[in-house]
């Protein structure tokens, strides 16, 4: 056994090193995901009901599944709200999130503190506490959301608009933006830190050597920074779509459950979380093949 | 000499601008994020009949410490404390270790399907919990470790399953394979990581005769204190807050503080109203008070590790 090993040529040994180094996800992978998955699945396909003797199921086929595409009222319609939420939050997300991480990455009296709390809504800005939050503290005046009161409405501005002659759909999309602001700032703690973490990882000799050739820091910030934070943007791109996607707060997400252990439709909820699931599957597929021609790594 | 005062001039009045500016902002920010916490002090430090008073602006009239009386006691402080400490800082060790261990083999080796498994560690991230939590209720209300449990139990007796619901190893379980919450986010921050380390270290390791896990245990995550750090403060901060995986595995045994927080309206409803008329007014402060007391263990542990984590960042070093 042993001296087979040794024999083996070193890029074959590679390999049987990468796999034992992988084998800890496969194990898991297949016992805590692929099972329960499976399991999911053909619970979509049933009528749940529970019994006095546990957990019983009859095949129902496609029915599920027909029923939520063109029967029930509220699935597309959140589907779709959440698809728009996010199409606002990832651009805006990214945009606040790298802004802010240059402004406090060099020294100025105060950026302890500055750091500090920027990174709060990591502590503080997930799950059920951010509901909480965003029933008492945001509904006094401060939040974005549908139903809530806006800081800004964007009334006078959207008026100046009008003015200057822009058409109603840019107008819509900018008062979206401004409603959605301060939602978007609690929901930027680890993107910002990711960003930063970035940063202070771009080896100072090429902000050096480029402003020796003439670089200004504007064009250092778009021919340098930019293109060596784009593994980070990778990471913070996909971070933030799937943060949207399952948040606590997230109205698909609470359906999902809601009709799972409120109303006991076990079997229509799961068809619910695989239409779901494989719509941001789809999605974030989409998203990585357009993003990842444009990483640049430093090794390569 | 003039006119080289006059530029002088210019230059200081421009930084004067740029930097009353850049305060400016950074002020705005800082209100935006510290605004709920002070609201929620101010709420929590106020009588509730002063909750809505429009004449209390920031600082109550009369200081109060009932409220977080009420909301300890209602919450569970102490048990929700110490289950949501021991899920947290065993969960995030187990996904430290597991994460840093497989990530590596994607950094580093190649191998047969080694680009389809890591979107498969994509696709577990994307994949919301909701889909497989019911399935996965089931393993572990019913838990035989697949098979094993059985097997030993048919040669030498002994339980064919055991209920690990209400038990902290329903949650370490999952994390020591590397499929904890949210675990495919902390492998992908680990290769991101490893990847642009230089391979130079490797090559050194390997020239003194490590194997490549001595390499992986001795060289590589020494060095990745980074991420060791940003990965485990997420992943306690995580679990900390996670609500639905806790509802079900803990059960009505026990509780957490995310459980705690959610039901807290409800229980301090029937707590507070018990002897008046329902006044959702009532409920108010000691709700904030509640919420509070929720976060201020992860605020402690934060501003402890606060300088350590913005250093680590900041550590330029190998990477």
């Amino acid at each position: 056994m042993f001296k087979s090993l040794r024999a083996m040529p070193y890029t074959k040994k590679k390999e049987l090193y990468g796999l034992l180094f992988v084998l800890p996800w496969i194990i898991g992978f297949i016992l805590f995901f692929i099972r329960p998955l499976i399991t999911s699945i053909v619970y979509s396909f049933q009528n749940m009901e529970l019994t006095p003797q546990g957990l019983k199921g009859s095949f129902i086929g496609w029915e599920n599944y027909f029923y939520a595409l063109y029967k029930d009222p509220n699935f597309i319609r959140e589907a779709v709200n959440s698809f728009v939420n996010m199409l606002y939050g990832v651009p805006l997300i990214l945009v606040y999130s790298l802004f802010i991480a240059i402004l406090i990455k060099n020294k100025f009296p105060g950026r302890g503190f500055m750091r500090a709390v920027t990174f709060l809504p990591v502590i503080i800005g997930s799950g059920v506490l951010m509901q909480i939050l965003k029933e008492d503290v945001f509904s006094q005046g401060m939040r974005g959301g549908v139903e809530s009161v806006y800081l800004f409405t964007g009334a006078g501005i959207s008026g100046l608009l009008v003015e200057l002659g822009l058409g109603a759909g840019l107008i819509e999309v900018f008062n979206n933006v401004i409603a959605r602001i301060f939602d978007l700032t609690w929901r930027s703690g680890v993107q910002v830190l990711l960003f930063l973490a970035g940063l202070h990882t771009i080896p100072s000799y090429l902000y050096e050597a480029s402003s020796l050739e003439g670089a200004r820091p504007w064009e250092q910030f778009w021919k340098v920074t930019l293109p060596m934070l784009t593994p980070m943007m990778l990471l913070n791109v996909v971070y933030t779509i799937i943060d949207t996607f399952t948040d606590y707060g997230n109205s698909v997400i609470m359906m999902i459950y809601n009709t799972a252990f409120s109303q006991i439709r076990f079997g229509y909820s799961s068809a619910l979380a695989w239409l779901y699931c494989l719509a941001i599957a789809i999605f974030l597929g989409l998203v990585y093949l357009l993003l990842k021609k444009r990483i640049v790594y430093m090794q390569d | 000499m003039n006119a080289i005062a006059g530029k002088r001039q210019i230059k200081f009045a421009k930084s004067f601008v740029v930097i009353t500016l850049r305060y400016m902002l950074l002020a705005a920010v800082a209100y935006q994020l510290l605004y709920p916490v002070l609201y929620m002090l101010s709420m929590a430090l106020r009588k509730p009949e002063e909750a809505i008073d429009p004449s209390v602006i920031w600082v109550p009239k009369s200081f109060t410490f009932s409220n977080f009386a009420d909301a300890l006691r209602v919450m569970d402080f102490w048990d929700a404390l110490q289950n949501s400490v021991l899920i947290g800082v065993g969960c995030g060790l187990f996904d430290v270790i597991s994460c840093a261990f497989v990530a590596y083999g994607f950094a580093r080796f190649k191998f047969p399907l080694s680009g389809f498994m890591f979107s498969l560690v994509i696709l577990t991230l994307v994949v919301p919990i909701q889909t497989i939590i019911l399935p996965l209720y089931a393993d572990m209300r019913y838990f035989d470790a697949f098979g094993l449990m059985k097997l030993t139990s048919s040669i030498i007796g002994g339980p064919e399953s055991i209920s690990l619901i209400g038990s902290y190893w329903s949650f370490y379980l999952p994390s020591m394979f590397a499929m904890g919450l949210r675990a495919g986010l902390f492998i992908f921050i680990f290769r991101q990581f490893f990847k642009g380390m230089p391979n130079e270290l490797e090559d050194a390791a390997y020239m003194d005769g490590c194997g490549p896990f001595k390499t992986f245990f001795q060289v590589m995550l020494p060095n990745a204190k980074n991420a060791i750090i940003t990965v485990f403060l997420f992943s306690f901060v995580w679990h900390w807050n996670e609500y639905y995986m806790s509802n079900l595995l803990l059960g009505n045994l026990k509780k957490n503080f995310a459980i705690a927080i959610s039901s807290l309206r409800v229980d301090l409803q029937s707590v507070v109203n018990a002897q008046t008329i329902s006044d959702p007014l009532l409920v108010v402060t000691r709700i904030q008070a509640g919420a509070l007391l929720a976060i201020v263990p992860l605020l402690i542990l934060y501003f402890l590790t606060q300088r350590y984590f913005t250093e680590s960042i900041e550590h330029v070093g190998i990477k």
